[in-house]
C-alpha cells in the first residue's frame, strides 16, 4: 500500500511531452527501472553510457552542457540531469482507508507494533506436506467417530438432510446437547432448568410411566431388554448438630439402631460369607 | 544491598529532573540526596504533590527502598531497593498495583508512566499498576506532558528495539482532561509491562528513513465528538500534502465524575476534566517515531481547528528536527542504552534534539552516577544530526542475576 502511495512519478520535463509518443524502447514501467538500475550500475563501474535517446536531448541543451564540460566532472550521468517532478495526490486512493483491523490494533491497550502488516498467509504457503495429511487424517477420524456416534440421529425420514451426514433441525439440537455431555456438561440443553414443581412432577410421572408400561409390554411378548437402571435412593440424612449420636437415631432417651446401623458395626461379618454375588 | 549503608550518597540540589535522578538511583542502586527543593519559593515550599505521589509509587514497587524527607520538604534523601514490581505484597492485591493520585496534581499520567516503564524492564516480577484517583490527567497538560495516547503508540514500541517486547498493554480505563485550573482529573490507566530482561540489547539506529505514513487519536472528554472530527479535518489538510497514509482515529467519552468532600452531602459527586486534544505519530520508514500532543487549555477558549493545526505543526516541527528520536522519546532511549550491556550504542539525533537542557542534564547525571561520558560526534549526513555513542553500564536487572 504504502508503495502505491509513497509512489514518486521521475519524469522528464521532455519525458512529459513525448509520454504519449511513446518513443521508448521499452515500453512497460517495470522494464524501464530494471533497465535503469542496470544502467546505474553500470555507469559506477564503468564511464556514463551515452544512449541514442539522451543524444537528443542533449542537443536541445547543448549550452548547459558546455557549461557542464567546462567543470571537468564526469561523475553524473545524463539521466540525473533530468528535473525531478514529485507528485503529491492530494486524494487517497481507495482502499487506502484503513480498515477495522487497524483501528483494533492501533486502539487496542497494547503499543502498535507498525511492522506487522505483512500478511502470514504468505509465510504458510510453503508448509511441509506431511503435516497436512497427517492434519487431514486426524480431522478425518475424527468426523468419522463423530458420525458413528451420532449416527442414530440421522434418520431415514429426512433424506434432504442425509446426504450431508450432518444432523440438522431438532436433530442437530441433540447432537450438540450430546457432544457437550461428553465434553462434561452437567446439564443437558434440552431439559427446561425452572418450571413449576408440579409440571415437573407430572413430567417424571409420566416418563416412569411411559418406561413402566415399555417393560411390561416387552415382558408379555417375551423381549428381553437392558437392565434396568436403578434409581439410587438419595441416602437419609444423619442426624445434625451437637451431641447427635454418631450412629443411630436418639429419641425418647433410647438410641434405635437400624438392622444396617448394627451390620455396619459389626464390619466385614456379610461380605466374609462371601459368595452373594451372581455366579 | 549491604553496600548502601557503605555508600555515602550522591548529592544534587534543586527540583530539576527530580524524577530522572531518582530513576537513575533506583537502576544504579545508589542512594542520592536532593537538597533545596524550591526552597526560594515562600508559597509551594518544598515537594510538589506529584513528587510525593511518585515518590509513594517508587516505593510501592520497590522493596527496602527508604525515603527521607527534611521537615519544610525542601531535602530528600532516598536510598533505593530492589526493583519488586507488583509482586504481592504491600499495597498490592491480586497482582495489581493501585496507585491513587490526589486531586491537586497538575501533570499528567505520563509523568508517572515514563518512569515506572524505564523501571519496569528491571524489576523482579511483571509490573502491574493501576492509576485511580482525582489526579489522573490522561491528556496531554499545559505543565508539558504528553498524552497517554502518545505513551502508548510513540514510547512503548521503542522498547521493541531493545529487545523487550512481550506483554506491554497501558490500558486506558478512564480518560480525563485536566480539571479546572490544570488540576485533577478523573481518569484511570493501567499499566501491564510484563516483559522484564537481564539486559537490554544494543542499538544502533543511524537511519532516520523517511516519514511514510502517520496515525493519530483524537479525544474528547465530556464534549461533543464533532471536536474531534474538527481536529482530524485540520491536522489532515496540514499533513495530507506531505504524506497521503494519515490516518486520525477519533475517541469520544463522557466526562469522569469524582467525588467531592462535602459533609453535607457525603455522596456527592462532580464531573471534572472536560476538554479535547489530539495525539499525533509519525512513523518513518525504519520505524523511527515522530509524536506531537496538543490538548484544550482548562481555561477553555481555543477551537478544536486551532488546537488541530497546531498539533500538526508540532509534528512537522518534531520530524524537522531530525535524528532518529524525538525530543519526548529521546530520555527513555537514552537511559535505557546507558543501563544496556557494557557494549557501544550508536543513535543518531537531531542537534537541537540533544541540545537541550533536559538532555545534557541526564547526560550529566549519568556521569554522576558512575556511568562513562557519551561521545558525541556530527553524523555523515549534510542535516546536522549528532552520532551518540553511550556505553551501558553492564549490571542491568539485579533481581535477574541468578535465574
Amino acid at each position: 500500500m504504502a508503495g502505491i502511495l509513497g509512489k514518486r512519478k521521475r519524469v522528464s520535463r521532455e519525458g512529459a511531452g513525448q509520454q504519449n509518443s511513446a518513443s521508448r524502447p521499452s515500453e512497460s514501467p517495470e522494464a524501464d527501472d530494471i533497465q535503469a538500475i542496470f544502467q546505474r550500475h553500470f555507469e559506477a563501474k564503468f564511464k556514463p553510457l551515452d544512449l541514442g535517446l539522451e543524444k537528443v536531448e542533449i542537443k536541445e541543451s547543448a549550452q548547459e552542457r558546455q557549461d557542464e564540460e567546462a567543470t571537468d566532472w564526469e561523475g553524473i550521468s545524463s539521466e540525473d540531469e533530468k528535473v525531478e517532478i514529485v507528485e503529491h495526490s492530494a486524494r487517497r486512493p481507495a482502499g487506502a482507508r484503513p480498515g477495522k483491523d487497524e483501528l483494533k490494533a492501533f486502539m487496542s491497550s497494547k503499543p502498535p507494533s507498525f511492522n506487522t502488516t505483512i500478511s502470514k498467509a504468505t509465510q504458510s504457503a510453503p508448509a511441509v506436506l506431511d503435516d497436512d495429511i497427517e492434519a487431514l487424517n486426524l480431522k478425518n477420524d475424527l468426523a468419522l467417530q463423530r458420525l458413528l456416534r451420532e449416527s442414530h440421529l440421522l434418520d431415514g425420514s429426512t433424506s434432504a438432510a442425509a446426504n450431508t451426514l450432518a444432523p440438522s433441525g431438532a436433530n442437530r439440537q441433540r447432537a450438540l446437547d450430546m457432544r457437550l455431555q461428553t465434553l462434561g456438561s452437567k446439564r443437558s440443553i434440552l431439559t427446561q432448568k425452572n418450571m413449576p414443581m408440579s409440571h415437573r412432577k407430572g413430567i417424571v410421572a409420566k416418563a416412569t410411566q411411559r418406561e413402566e408400561s415399555r417393560r411390561k409390554e416387552a415382558k408379555e411378548n417375551g423381549i428381553i431388554l437392558e437392565a434396568a437402571t436403578k434409581m439410587k435412593k438419595a441416602e437419609r440424612r444423619r442426624e445434625r448438630g451437637i451431641g447427635g449420636p454418631g450412629v443411630g437415631k436418639f429419641n425418647g432417651g433410647t438410641l434405635k439402631l437400624s438392622r444396617k446401623d448394627v451390620e455396619s458395626i459389626q464390619g466385614s461379618r456379610s461380605n466374609a460369607s462371601g459368595g452373594r454375588g451372581r455366579r | 544491598m549491604s553496600d548502601q549503608t557503605t555508600q555515602p550518597p550522591i548529592r544534587f540540589s534543586g527540583q530539576k529532573s527530580l524524577v530522572s535522578r531518582l530513576v537513575l538511583s533506583t537502576l544504579t542502586g545508589r542512594p542520592i540526596r536532593i537538597s533545596q527543593i524550591r526552597s526560594s519559593s515562600s508559597t509551594n515550599t518544598g515537594l510538589a504533590p506529584h513528587e510525593v505521589s511518585f515518590l509513594r509509587l517508587l516505593e510501592a514497587i520497590t522493596n527496602g527502598s527508604s525515603i527521607e524527607f527534611s521537615y519544610t520538604g525542601t531535602t530528600l534523601v532516598y536510598r533505593p531497593g530492589l526493583i519488586t514490581g507488583s509482586a504481592e505484597g504491600l499495597g498490592t492485591s491480586g497482582g495489581v498495583l493501585r496507585h491513587e493520585l490526589p486531586a491537586g496534581c497538575s501533570r499528567g499520567i505520563s509523568y508517572f508512566l515514563i518512569p515506572l516503564c524505564l523501571l519496569a524492564p528491571f524489576s523482579k516480577s511483571q509490573v502491574n499498576v493501576l492509576f485511580t484517583g482525582p489526579g489522573v490527567i490522561t491528556s496531554a497538560t499545559s505543565t508539558g506532558d504528553v498524552s497517554v495516547d502518545t505513551v502508548r503508540t510513540a514510547i512503548l514500541p521503542l522498547y521493541a528495539q531493545f529487545g523487550i517486547s512481550n506483554n506491554i498493554e497501558l490500558r486506558i480505563l478512564k480518560r480525563s482532561s485536566p480539571g479546572s485550573g490544570g488540576r485533577g482529573g478523573g481518569g484511570e490507566v493501567q499499566l501491564v509491562f510484563g516483559h522484564q530482561v537481564r539486559l537490554p540489547k544494543t542499538i544502533h539506529i543511524l537511519n532516520a528513513g523517511r516519514v511514510k505514513k502517520i496515525r493519530g487519536v483524537a479525544y474528547a472528554t465530556g464534549v461533543s465528538g464533532s471536536n474531534n472530527a474538527r481536529m482530524i479535518e485540520t491536522a489532515r489538510g496540514v499533513l495530507n500534502q506531505f504524506v497521503p497514509d494519515t490516518y486520525i482515529f477519533s475517541d469520544v467519552s463522557s466526562a469522569p465524575l469524582v467525588p467531592i468532600e462535602n459533609k453535607s452531602n457525603p455522596g456527592a459527586k462532580r464531573k471534572i476534566g472536560i476538554g479535547f486534544g489530539i495525539s499525533l505519530v509519525a512513523e518513518s520508514s525504519t520505524a523511527c517515531l515522530y509524536s506531537a500532543d496538543v490538548a484544550s487549555p482548562p481555561s477553555g477558549g481555543q477551537t478544536p481547528e486551532d488546537i488541530g493545526k497546531q498539533c500538526a505543526y508540532q509534528l512537522l516541527e518534531t520530524i524537522s528536527k531530525g535524528g532518529v528520536v524525538s525530543s519526548v522519546a529521546a530520555p527513555t532511549m537514552l537511559m535505557l542504552m546507558a543501563m544496556g550491556s557494557e557494549d557501544v550504542g550508536r543513535l543518531q539525533m537531531g542537534r537541537h534534539v540533544l541540545g537541550t537542557e533536559e538532555i545534557i542534564g541526564l547526560g550529566r547525571d549519568l556521569r554522576a552516577f558512575g556511568a562513562a561520558g557519551w561521545g558525541l560526534r556530527d553524523a555523515s549526513g549534510d542535516d546536522g544530526d549528532i552520532i551518540v555513542s553511550i556505553v551501558g553500564r553492564g549490571v542491568g536487572n539485579v533481581g535477574r542475576k541468578i535465574a
